[in-house]
């Protein structure tokens, strides 16, 4: 359920967004201001997972369910057909979810395993028949490296073993009897990921332990000084912060989300007590299984029919208080489950508290207990049985509401809704904290073996966006506006009767609906998918964590290939005060408004293609103290000293594994992008365009992981030598355009480059026509390029005609790729979203620039700003256009300075506890004049009061706070003297004021009739003597008013009704992210009051 | 020229029958939906004892209790979903740029379907039976059919209300048992428009008035015993209206085209009895039913009590003919909004709609009533009118029971010089045609 806001997690609202969309990728933004999305340190604990036997659940949920078997029965997956042959049947399936516990070791396939407790690693996912399936593998072991203590030889490996593993028998609370925790140690000949290496193939110890927790712990022991066969080992580990899934996944080349096959007669199909609630339930060794790399087409690359469910709950608040799971019950759960590739829903249905009217195309299910209601769900899920479950806000709101509920209400059974059997689902609380994504506050629920996809959280991931209410993020993807019932109103409908019960299950089921849609529309399963694939990551750890560990796990894949190890840095620093290092250059720019063709030349991947073309790489980099040293030994020609002063080895003596990611990644993305072309079903280009996109960001991201200095494997000598290089490109193509093309040699007009920023460079070549202009920057692009190192190269992509130049990284302009017509109007920096700005802002600066980039009208666009700002300062603005909104994220007393919002909350609750904000809720206001000296937060007010009392706005407040700065920067490099002719024009001269209904003298002031034409006070009619003969003119006004405002009031409250679909009910809908909703409440206002204006000719 | 012989003007019993469209209070508290409410609240008895009668086994049910696979009638209110129809979201959310700037004349599209809602839920309609293109939002229909398994409903049969009643009938034709009597309708004068004539407009009133013309055309005025303008008389200069203070000289300019037309009115109204009705351009109110003109506009016509300013709709009767007639604007929208081009056919369906205005109120602005529609035609007029259309066209309606019903798309005077006159004893209409191109000139 989602109503205007009013969830807790809609506080992350506030938080700063994200810096850059994902699939933006950095490089192509501003890659060169900060690595940060790689600062999430957190990341790397390993968690434990215990396989505990719990009391089976109480079968009494079955039989209180009883009665609606028929409807019911549809829920379940489709049968196993034909059953499964364990000899002769592979098993295909693709997994979604992998993870891990600790239970007793399977002495079938291990009979000789030292240790009874072991990790068994968990599959989960569905064949291409939509079969559930569960596999328990076994036998992967957890270990790490440490180099090769002095001192350590073959014969004395059995006192090392037995001293490791003394020393964490006593020190790991899971450590079992001495002899079970070590398993293993032996020598392994490997070298460092970090510096490139003379010598090759160091010794190193690999060291088996029996537990996953018992890596940290050994770990830990030997940084701090460890003594085995009575020597100190060394404190540095080698592939000691990898999770145990990952590992896993690594080792046996799993990716997220890929197909696995299990060969006949090496797996066992469990035929004893199931221990999962799967359909296909198997245990194999884990070197038994065979995964199939995502690439190409085929069944591989394609997404088995896994299951979806979105669901959305409404619970009944008490009046002034947002909903409270320990008081307030859960009235209805609305669910969807489609089929992963279907466009239509499998089961539609909506579960209410107390009886509830049929709705067409949904199986309602009406409950006389909330504890009933609770089950019904609980059993859906169970009987469904989906992979995945959606919805927005679940992860803050929905799911640990109906969790707290049934704790609440005491119903055991409801906590078991994962796949395994006896294990409860738990809930706990996190932070997540990363500068990208701010910090949030979040409940981590584990639904074991269902992947949990909240909508909001993607999108506040994926999407910079002023609001991310469901209502406001529908009608920006899909469209269409959501209808917004209040919570007070909820309470109301619930009390009703079974058609003002079903009104509302008609709502919970679009807001079950709308996550769906979105999830269609953004191709977020498709997207996610890929990334999953391309990074080797699960599926989970794409929402759950940061950005760093999905480079890691490629740093580490392909470091397995060659026998390197990754260390395990100590973290350097806390989150934020990361070392600062000289970012991207910005050529300064040449401000102005060019009616010529700036042509755009960009760098193609830039940060990827430095670190190709200069080898830049942990594995080729010469620590600075034998830089002397190593020169002398391979030769001077083959190191390149960076702009910095770093020195790499060149490619030809040793290539970096980050110039060969990179490589791959692009080459991928390339294969993706021409199987894209071909692609002709839906589906399939879906997953081709899911999967290029993440390529790209996945090369983008390397540079970044590398600058992250609190992150896993920072080396600031590859980052700071990759922006080095990135500054030097962009002066050397300008210096290279501005010498070639010059009237000196033979051009007709001399070049200038007016501005460039980290990967483009923007020339004004000088002719008067696009194509000329086009012809120019493809000359130029192919020339500066051959002046590069592979694969660094310059493209020519757009020209820009005309081009407003305001300032660095502030630019906006028509955007053409072929000469004959304009693509689009391209801005940026020009703030048309940004949430402290009122919707007047946005109009004002999308039409100013219209009409000055398209409509090349310059006079046109001021004439248009002077009316605008006569309008504001004479009161005929619409007031929705003035509304800022805020959310509200904690209560007045708790802000340490006062703010307009929090005041204004406060001021509400004073008024009508019932319907004023909560904390969680976005809080709408206006400016509005006060008394005189009158701080800044006592002038906010409810938009509706407002209305409802004529309270004058403070114009001049909008002027000079909210319009001045946006427009005087558009106008500015195009006029001259733009604040005196904007702000202080003529146009500013006549100003009016409402006269407020509350308040003040306003107690005292008599009504009186005025004249219409002179505002002469009269006795009675509509005009004075003197006005006598215009009466006719002035009732053509006073009618003319009506009809605009009839007009206006019909478009509103029919695009309501069709909003809420449906013609015979009232629309209740509250939205105040709707951007007609203040206006549909004034113009009943207006409109009365213009017909009673006009009845006073009637006499 | 003319015979010096003078003719008596016939004259006619009228009545007029506008109070159902009059607005005493009026309050812009309520919405829509009672509005809705109240339309199918009156059209479901009639629509279920047609389905009684069409489809004696079939059972009539609401929305809520259809049962998938189960063949069954359904009364309810028609929605169309449109993609091209306008919403006024568009004006904030949409880029500027997308909009287009004129609005296309029609706004169907191939994938228009339609929802059928009663008072318990609403269901999608498929199936050949009913084409989206011919019907409109608002129009309240039973339907027989069949809900499938994905919740749609598929339709094998549509019932219409169709033609109410019709207690008042017409007279019988009678031919030459005496002189034939007139009702002049016309619309669309355009007084104050770019490019209108006025020595057409004066040429009209002239004409009327019995002021031109020999004998024969003499006695044709003579015997046309009551005009009716029909909308749009008047053309008001928006611009000088937007609540500026205006100059003086914009203040005159505001008011000349009014002038013109109280001139015009008060030649009419000394001539004959005259209802003028307001239009979409006249200076009356917006949503339908519009208001009568205010007196105050005409300060010389309003002095004869043969002037009278009606409702528009307007509802009168001649010696007992019923009339009917709007200024246009329900037609113009369904033309709009419906597949149809024909005025006469769109005319003939809200007959069989039983519905004067369907798409008022969702694309068709109207005053949100909460205890009545006065659009709902319970009896049927034995003359049908849409002034403001492109050309001249009728047609005579025949019902089933009996009645007859003259159709007229009336079209505008400022574009064609045309008026229709209507024989009140034969309903036959023939336009009237003024033309200057064989006066004045060079």
């Amino acid at each position: 359920m989602q109503t205007s806001g009013k969830r807790p997690g809609m506080q992350s609202v506030g938080a700063p967004p994200p810096s850059k969309r994902l699939n933006g990728g950095p490089t192509h933004d501003t890659p060169g201001d900060s690595p940060d999305p790689f600062e999430d340190p957190d990341f790397m604990e390993e968690e434990e997972e215990f396989y505990v036997e719990e009391e089976a659940p109480p079968a009494a949920a079955e039989i209180r369910l009883g009665g609606d078997d028929e409807r019911m029965r549809q829920w379940k997956r489709p049968p196993v057909e034909p059953p499964i042959n364990q000899a002769t049947d592979d098993i295909v399936f693709q997994q979604l979810d992998i993870d891990y516990v600790v239970g007793t070791t399977n002495r079938d396939l291990l009979p000789y395993r030292r240790s009874d407790k072991a990790a068994i690693i968990r599959m989960f996912g569905v064949n291409s028949q939509g079969n559930s399936v569960c596999v328990f593998v076994h036998g992967f072991e957890p270990y790490f490296y440490i180099p090769l203590p002095p001192g350590y030889n073959p014969d004395s490996r059995d006192i090392y073993l037995r001293d490791l593993d003394t020393a964490l028998a006593n020190a790991d609370r899971q450590g079992g009897r001495p002899g079970s925790n070590v398993l293993d140690i032996e020598v392994e000949r490997k070298q460092s990921v970090l510096y490139y290496q003379r010598k090759r193939n160091r010794p190193f110890l690999k060291i088996t332990l029996a537990l996953p927790t018992m890596v940290a712990t050994l770990r830990g022991l030997i940084e701090r000084g460890l003594m085995a066969n009575g020597v100190y080992l060394p404190t540095d580990t080698y592939e000691s912060n990898v999770l145990f899934a990952l590992r896993f996944m690594i080792d046996r080349s799993i990716v997220g989300c890929n197909w696995i096959e299990l060969p006949a007669g090496a797996y066992r199909l469990n035929r004893g007590r199931a221990r999962s609630f799967c359909q296909i339930e198997v245990d194999v060794m884990f070197d038994k299984l065979i995964s199939h790399p995502a690439s190409g087409s085929g069944l591989y690359s394609t997404l088995a029919p896994f299951r979806i469910l979105s669901f959305d709950i409404e619970c009944q608040g008490r009046k002034g208080h947002f909903p409270d799971a320990k008081e307030d019950p859960v009235i209805q759960i609305a669910n969807l489950v489609t089929l992963q590739g279907s466009s239509k829903p499998l089961i539609r249905n909506v579960m209410t508290l107390n009886s509830c009217s049929p709705i067409v195309g949904a199986d309602v299910f009406s409950h006389d207990t909330e504890a009933e209601l609770l089950l019904r769900w609980a059993k859906l899920v169970r009987d469904v049985d989906p992979d995945v479950i959606i919805g927005y806000n679940i992860a803050n709101f929905d799911l640990p509401y109906l969790i707290e509920r049934a704790r609440v209400k005491g119903l055991q059974e409801f906590q078991f809704l994962g796949r395994v059997q006896n294990t409860r689902i738990k809930m706990r609380d996190t932070t997540f904290s990363s500068k990208a994504y701010g910090t949030r506050e979040s409940k981590e629920i584990t639904i074991e073996g269902r992947l949990q996809f909240d909508v909001l959280q993607a999108m506040q991931r994926d999407y910079k966006l002023s609001s991310y209410s469901l209502n406001s993020v529908s009608a920006i993807f899909l469209g269409e506006q959501k209808e917004d019932v209040h919570h007070s109103i909820i309470s109301d409908l619930q009390n009703g009767n079974p058609d003002t019960r079903r009104r509302l299950a008609v709502y919970c089921l679009k807001d079950a609906y709308l996550p769906q849609r979105l999830l269609d529309k953004l191709m977020f399963v498709y997207n996610y998918v890929e990334m999953a694939r391309v990074t080797g990551v699960p599926f989970g750890f794409l929402l759950a964590r940061g950005q760093s560990i999905k480079v890691l796990s490629q740093i580490m894949r392909k470091a397995r290939t060659r026998d390197l190890l990754v260390p395990n840095l100590k973290v350097q620093g806390q989150p934020g005060d990361g070392i600062a290092y000289e970012g991207a250059t910005v050529l300064e720019a040449k401000q102005g408004f060019y009616e010529k063709p700036i042509a755009t030349l960009d760098f193609a991947s830039l940060y990827p293609s430095i670190m190709m073309a200069h080898n830049l790489c942990y594995t080729t980099l010469i620590p600075k103290n034998q830089v002397a040293e190593v020169a002398s030994d391979i030769g001077p020609e083959n190191v390149t000293k960076t702009p910095t002063g770093d020195t790499f080895v060149k490619a030809d003596m040793e290539k970096g594994i980050l110039p060969e990611i990179l490589e791959e990644l692009l080459a991928a993305r390339k294969r993706a992008k021409a199987d894209l072309k071909l692609a002709k079903d839906p589906l399939e280009k879906a997953v081709l365009d899911g999967r290029q996109l993440a390529l790209k960001v996945s090369a983008n991201s390397v540079y970044g992981f590398t600058g992250a200095t609190v992150g896993k494997l920072p080396c600031l000598e590859i980052s700071s030598s990759t922006t080095a290089y990135g500054r030097q490109m962009i002066e050397h193509t300008k210096m290279h355009v501005q010498s070639k093309f010059n009237i000196a040699n033979g051009y007709k007009f001399d070049a200038e480059v007016i501005y460039g920023d980290t990967d483009s460079v923007m020339i004004r070549f000088g002719p008067d026509d696009v194509s000329m202009a086009m012809e120019l920057g493809r000359e130029a692009a192919g020339y500066v390029s051959a002046t590069f190192i592979k694969p660094i190269k310059l493209e020519f992509e757009k020209v820009y005609c005309p081009y407003l130049l305001i300032s660095k990284k502030r630019y906006a302009g028509l955007l053409w790729t072929t000469p004959d017509k304009y693509d689009k109007m391209d801005t940026k920096g020009i703030e048309t979203v940004r949430r402290d700005n009122c919707l007047l802002v946005k109009n004002l600066v999308t039409e100013s620039l219209h009409k000055i980039l398209i409509d090349r009208d310059v006079p046109g666009a001021v004439q248009y700003v002077k009316n605008q700002i006569s309008n504001l300062l004479t009161n005929k603005v619409d007031l929705s256009l003035l509304v800022i909104t805020k959310g509200l994220t904690k209560t007045a007393e708790k802000y340490e300075n006062k703010s307009a919002h929090s005041e204004l909350a406060e001021r509400m609750r004073k008024r009508d506890p019932a319907t004023a904000p909560n904390v969680g809720d976005r809080v709408p206001y206006v400016i509005i004049k006060g008394a005189k000296g009158a701080r800044g937060f006592e002038k906010s007010e409810d938009p509706i009061y407002v209305l409802e009392n004529n309270i004058p706005i403070d114009a001049q407040h909008y002027l000079e706070n909210q319009l001045s700065k946006p427009l005087l920067r558009i106008f500015e490099p195009i006029m001259k003297n733009a604040a005196r002719e904007l702000l202080h024009g003529d146009h500013t001269r006549a100003v009016s004021i409402l006269t407020p209904t509350v308040g003040g003298i306003m107690k005292f002031a008599k009504k009186r009739l005025s004249c219409l034409g002179c505002k002469a006070p009269i006795e009675k009619g509509t005009v004075c003597e003197h006005c006598g003969k215009r009466e006719t003119e002035l009732y053509q006004k006073s009618v003319h008013n009506v009809r605009e405002m009839e007009d206006l009031f019909g478009r509103l409250w029919t695009q309501c009704q069709r909003c809420q679909g449906s013609l015979h009910q009232d629309v209740l809908c509250t939205s105040r992210d709707c951007p007609i909703f203040y206006r549909r409440k004034k113009v009943q206002k207006d409109l009365a009051e213009a017909t009673t204006q006009l009845s006073r000719f009637e006499f | 020229m003319g015979s010096d012989a003078v003719q008596q003007r016939q004259t006619a019993d009228y009545v007029s029958q506008d109070a159902q469209f009059q607005l005493r209070e009026r309050q812009y508290r309520q919405q829509y939906s009672a509005l809705y409410f109240t339309r199918l609240l009156q059209l479901r008895p009639v629509l279920e004892d047609r389905v009684r009668r069409q489809w004696p086994h079939v059972q009539a049910l609401e929305i809520l209790k259809l049962a998938a696979g189960v063949r069954c009638a359904v009364v309810g209110t028609l929605y169309k979903q449109m993609q091209l129809k306008p919403s006024i979201l568009d004006e904030y959310t949409k880029e500027r740029s997308a909009v287009p700037l004129v609005a296309p004349a029609k706004l169907v599209h191939d994938d228009d379907f339609l929802i059928l809602e009663d008072m318990s839920g609403r269901i999608r309609l498929t199936g050949d039976a009913l084409r989206p293109a011919d019907y409109a939002t608002g129009v309240v229909v039973a339907v027989l059919g069949v809900e499938q398994a994905d919740g749609e409903f598929a339709v094998e049969a549509v019932l219409l209300p169709d033609l109410p009643p019709q207690p008042l009938r017409p007279p019988a034709p009678a031919a030459g048992v005496a002189p034939p009597r007139y009702v002049a309708l016309v619309s669309g004068l355009g007084v104050g428009a770019p490019g209108v004539d006025p020595l057409q407009t004066q040429l009209l009133v002239d004409h009327l008035g019995g002021h031109l013309g020999g004998s024969q055309a003499q006695q044709l005025s003579a015997r046309t015993v009551r005009v009716v303008l029909a909308g749009d008389s008047l053309h008001a200069p928006p611009d000088l209206l937007t609540g500026q203070a205006l100059s003086a000289r914009e203040q005159a300019a505001a008011v000349a085209p009014i002038q013109e037309l109280d001139l015009l009115l008060t030649q009419l109204a000394a001539a004959l009895p005259v209802d003028v009705m307001p239009g979409s351009t006249d200076p009356a109110n917006y949503s339908l039913p519009q208001q009568p003109l205010h007196p105050c506009l005409f300060p010389g016509a309003s002095q004869y009590d043969t002037f009278s300013a009606a409702t528009n709709p307007h509802r009168f009767s001649v010696d007992g003919v019923d009339f009917l007639g709007t200024a246009g604007q329900p037609v113009a929208d369904l033309l709009r909004y419906c597949g149809r081009d024909d005025p006469l056919a769109l005319l003939e369906s809200t007959l069989r709609w039983r519905h004067l205005a369907p798409t008022a109120p969702d694309t068709l602005a109207c005053y949100p009533f909460t205890d009545s529609d006065p659009f709902l035609l319970a009896t049927c007029p034995a003359v049908y009118f849409a002034g403001n259309q492109a050309a001249f066209a009728t047609t005579l309606l025949q019902g089933t029971d009996g009645q007859r019903v003259r159709l007229i798309a009336l079209p505008r005077f400022a574009d064609t010089g045309m008026a229709v006159l209507v024989d009140l004893a034969t309903l036959e209409a023939q336009p009237l045609t003024v033309t200057t191109t064989n006066l004045g000139g060079p």
